[in-house]
């Protein structure tokens, strides 16, 4: 049976999602983090990333193609069978449960410094797990709107960071690869991290109504949020200078400081606190991604309670950890590895081992 | 389902209210709208601050009070001890700093905490005093708005006159990092009333070297490449008579309407030249002497081009002499000269006093007024 056939979604909705899942907290101190070590360049560091992950983005769909209708738990349960493909579904699961909870984190702790400086990481943490409840139970189309609705209604938000443009100093960007290609290539790491998201894929494609279009709307995806990126880098790069940069944990939010209107004097909390909708895409899709997955590797038709089941592990852990900002860059640096391997390796693998099969099972009839 | 829902609908309403629990009303914080850093006669840091009083039955409407401490945060504690309510950053509009503690090493780090906190805003002008900061912050004028509403007024005021620069906290702060440049801030000065007294030139490290004027810090910001506010020169006619010392009769105002400036970088034999080439539309805006305008117009454009090229250099040179780099000609070097600004980005202040830097100034005057 076709187990996407109730919750087939649009293209914009595809890339809705697909975009939503790649753009989270990082953008706040990416100009930064890039800085380090590509210094001015940086946002050329962004371009070839770019370029990377969508090559990573069409080695997915290479695979995906196979297997049109088949979510990552049962395509997984195709090329493996049953019981192995649900022992390799489990570190999929750590995976997206992972990236979801960490973004969540770092956005409580974006929310506590700025605004909530007294509220308990629980109850922040419990207020976004309501909301991402009941979206996320629903399934994928529900998720999808909601997505292509945040994309639409938060459009404006890049706009307003024009506002500081005239006191900015375009020199600072000059020259141009003042120190080569190794600085830019060295950073393409880091960079490549904030794109991360592509692999969800692996759970939106079969949910595509019109599939021919999956590379399109993949493309187009990954290049809004290669725009994005490269658009507040620059504005962050023209407006502190370099020395300065790699001073500032997050840039973007100095940015935003420094837009003020004569009736509005705070205009970063205002921003930050509408972006908190832009992020939450971001966490319900991996979400998502993990209760679903949970959902199947336990044969339930309904994955609400693993939703639930999901949610209530974040809550413990926050309760129990308490989360800091020094514990989530760590942890965010350890995901790197993990998510490495999820983008650029696995894909692969899985497509060289289905080839393979393939190949075998044309030459044992013959 | 529906009924679920409608439930958790509810609870989710009866999670705001808990949000009042440990509400902030505006009676009961202290905004920090001036901050002021100064040294007293030992040598101790002296904090002050003068915050709105939001109460009916206050007579006077601002709390102002100055505190001894270590530092900026730790001041924070003397001020609640006599505040009304908590004081906070987060609306900070003037940072005024006194000249004495401007002048120690390091003074700079003391402003942290403003930045470091999200909370604070980075967007308070920063303000040298000139003489006891005390005596600004407890300054309560009849015929003036609230200090801080005043200052604000002033300084950017100033700022679209260019009578003095205005330069934020974030600005310094970038600033103060960035190696091709060092920061220019207002200058005030107390003498029973408030004055702007011009520009004061920070060096590479942030410690006071140098005081501009207000025709000064309007080179200045041509040399920087401002475009906006007024940019009026008061010069003197060669060759007129002076006059009879009450009315000086050789006297002239142009403005500078509009202005486009050139900038070419070059480097040649171990040293940065800089050429400045400034085309300024001029505007007579008073003349006391007779001179026919439409007639020797050439004349006049050459004088004040010659005048204006002189001012130029003088400025330079005091620049140069205090071996800062407010202009911010470090970037241009960064930008366009990378391999010969590499080896010398440490040390470009002392650099750039011995660069060669010429301005030409070519002024046409596009009107003169209603009268000849």
């Amino acid at each position: 049976m076709k187990v996407t056939r109730l919750n087939e979604i649009t293209l914009m909705q595809y890339i809705a999602i697909v975009h939503g899942a790649q753009v989270g907290t990082g953008i706040f101190s990416l100009p930064k983090d890039i800085a380090l070590k590509a210094g001015a360049d940086g946002w050329i560091s962004i371009l070839i990333s770019w370029a990377v992950i969508t090559l990573a983005g069409c080695v997915m769909l290479l695979l995906l193609r196979k297997f049109p209708d088949d979510p990552l738990p049962s395509l997984l349960g195709k090329i493996f069978g049953r019981r192995l493909g649900k022992l390799a579904l489990l570190p999929f699961i750590v995976y997206f449960g992972c990236f979801g909870w960490i973004v969540m984190v770092n956005s409580m702790l974006y929310i506590k410094a700025w605004f909530l400086p007294k509220t308990s990481v629980f109850l922040i943490i419990l207020l976004f797990a309501v909301p991402t409840f009941m979206l996320v139970r629903n399934g994928m189309r529900v998720i999808g709107r909601y997505a292509e609705f945040i994309l639409y209604s938060m459009a404006w938000m890049p706009v307003f960071l024009l506002f500081p443009l005239s006191d900015g100093h375009w020199t600072n960007l000059l020259p141009i690869l003042k120190d080569g290609w190794t600085p830019v290539l060295g950073s393409v790491r880091e960079t490549l991290f904030a794109f991360t998201g592509m692999e969800i894929l692996f759970f939106v494609y079969p949910h595509l109504k019109r599939k021919q279009y999956a590379f399109h709307g993949m493309l187009i995806a990954s290049t809004l949020t290669m725009f994005l990126y490269t658009f507040v880098t620059i504005l962050c790069y023209i407006q502190f200078p370099q020395d300065e940069i790699v001073q500032i944990n997050q840039p973007l939010m100095n940015l935003l400081k420094i837009i003020e209107f004569r009736f509005l004097e705070r205009f970063d909390m205002i921003f930050f606190a509408l972006y908190l909708f832009v992020v939450s895409r971001s966490w319900s899709v991996y979400g998502f991604a993990t209760a679903y997955s949970l959902g199947r590797l336990f044969n339930r038709e309904n994955h609400t309670g693993m939703t639930a089941l999901y949610l209530l592990a974040i809550l413990v852990v926050v309760f129990v950890r308490q989360p800091t900002w020094n514990q989530s860059i760590r942890f965010g640096d350890a995901m790197t590895i993990f998510n490495e391997w999820m983008l650029f390796i696995v894909p692969v693998v899985l497509l060289a081992f289905v080839q393979i099969k393939a190949l075998f099972r044309r030459r044992t009839p013959g | 389902m529906k009924r679920g829902l409608c439930c958790l609908a509810l609870l989710l309403v009866l999670l705001l209210p808990t949000g009042c629990m440990d509400r902030m009303d505006i009676e009961n914080i202290s905004l920090a709208l001036i901050i002021g850093l100064d040294l007293d006669d030992s040598d101790n840091l002296e904090v002050s601050i003068s915050s709105p009083v939001f109460s009916r039955e206050a007579k006077r409407k601002t709390e102002v009070y100055t505190a001894k401490s270590l530092t900026l945060r730790a001041s924070q504690d003397e001020f609640d001890k006599t505040f009304k309510a908590f004081t906070s950053g987060g609306k900070s509009q003037i940072l005024l700093i006194g000249k004495k503690l401007m002048l120690q090493k390091h003074w700079y780090a003391l402003l942290d905490p403003l930045l470091r906190d999200p909370k604070n805003s980075t967007t308070a002008r920063i303000v040298l005093v000139d003489g006891p900061v005390s005596k600004v912050i407890h300054y309560d004028p009849q015929d003036k708005p609230r200090l801080p509403i005043y200052l604000t007024y002033l300084i950017d005021t100033a700022s679209h006159l260019n009578l003095a620069t205005r330069t934020t906290l974030q600005e310094l702060h970038s600033i103060n990092l960035d190696k091709g440049i060092t920061a220019s801030i207002a200058e005030l000065r107390f003498d029973d009333k408030i004055f702007i007294k011009g520009s004061a030139l920070l060096s590479e490290n942030g410690i006071y070297k140098l005081s501009i004027g207000d025709e000064e810090t309007r080179l200045l910001r041509m040399l920087q490449g401002e475009k906006k506010g007024e940019f009026k020169f008061t010069l003197e006619h060669e060759g007129a008579p002076t006059g009879n010392g009450i009315v000086p009769r050789n006297l002239y105002t142009v403005s500078a309407v509009k202005y486009s400036r050139k900038l070419k970088i070059g480097y040649a034999r171990d040293h940065f030249t800089f050429d400045f080439h400034f085309h300024i539309r001029a505007s007579l805006l008073e003349k006391l002497f007779p001179f026919d305008v439409l007639k020797s117009e050439d004349a006049l454009e050459a004088e004040i081009s010659r005048q204006l090229e002189d001012k130029f250099r003088s400025l330079i040179q005091k620049i140069q002499q205090a071996k800062i780099d407010p202009i911010g000609l470090g970037r241009f070097a960064r930008a366009y000269r990378y391999n010969e600004w590499k080896p010398v980005e440490n040390k470009w202040s002392a650099t750039l006093s011995d660069a060669d830097i010429n301005v030409k100034v070519d002024v046409l005057i596009a009107a003169m007024g209603s009268i000849r």
